[in-house]
């Protein structure tokens, strides 16, 4: 699965770290979501996209 | 201009991970000892197992220590994996002292039936504690890919354990190789988390929590 996490998170200027606290997440955890290693549940999806003021298909998407 | 002076985490300067392998490579020196026959009686091979259960304390230290470090975690994310170091810590402790304990009693005062019986209960019941400990840390940790690695890691270790007791047992029925204790499996488990850490760290890029 594809994400745009960076992008919008650079667009907000938010480290890792940032996003992470707002998540109440670990970085490693944004880390792993954000370079595809980790695909998200669903819960935490909506998380990311409430988060970010977003639908999940605005941020995620299929390979 | 005003720069936050970087105060290094873990113990002597050294995180979890460097006291970890610490931890790995003397449980191996004193599985080789014992296995070459290098060392023969049992009484000095258990002594020696303080060694690393005593490093396992200072990793656990190291990891604490890590985890309270700003940058390490975030939001209370961290607090499942401070409680399970606190337990962790406990249990080791727990077995150092009853370990001891029978040591003691059974050289020094010697000890027999069911006195015995129940001191040499305790160490293995301390052991029984960490398990538990790991089990309560995926029970409580909220951040669903740390508690993903830990069940990764809990994953490995019992392969590893329950494969190395299944073959080990043929080749002891089959007299080829020495007899070991069964408590050794609970270091093999042991040992097992340590590499599913090194899985983890290879497919996900990061340690995890135990």
């Amino acid at each position: 699965m594809n994400n745009r996490l960076k992008v919008l998170r650079a667009e907000r200027d938010w480290s890792q770290q940032d996003l992470a606290e707002r998540l109440e997440v670990s970085r490693q955890s944004v880390n792993a979501i954000e370079k595809g290693r980790y695909d998200p549940s669903l819960p935490l999806a909506f998380k990311i996209a409430d988060v970010f003021g977003l639908t999940i298909e605005d941020i995620f998407s299929r390979d | 201009m005003t720069t936050e002076k970087h105060r290094p985490s873990g113990v002597l300067g050294r995180g979890p991970a460097f006291w970890a392998v610490m931890v790995f490579i003397s449980t191996a020196l004193i599985v080789t000892l014992s296995v070459t026959g290098a060392i023969e009686q049992k009484a000095p091979l258990l002594l020696l197992t303080i060694v690393p259960v005593s490093l396992a304390m200072v990793m656990f230290r190291a990891g604490y220590k890590m985890a309270d470090s700003p940058s390490a975690s975030c939001g209370g994310k961290g607090a499942a994996q401070k409680t399970y170091i606190k337990r962790t810590a406990i249990f080791t402790s727990l077995y150092l002292a009853t370990f001891g304990l029978l040591m003691f009693a059974d050289r020094e005062i010697g000890i027999e039936g069911e006195l015995k019986f129940a001191l040499a209960l305790l160490p293995g019941l301390a052991i029984c504690g960490i398990f538990w400990a790991i089990g309560r840390l995926i029970v409580e940790e909220k951040d669903e890919f740390m508690r993903m690695l830990v069940v990764r890691q809990a994953l490995v270790a019992t392969s590893v354990a329950l494969s190395a007791a299944t073959v080990w047992g043929f080749l002891e029925s089959a007299d080829v190789v020495p007899h070991v204790d069964a408590y050794w499996w609970a270091v093999a488990w042991f040992f097992g988390l340590f590499l599913g850490a090194l899985a983890n760290r290879v497919q996900y890029g990061t340690w995890g929590a135990v």
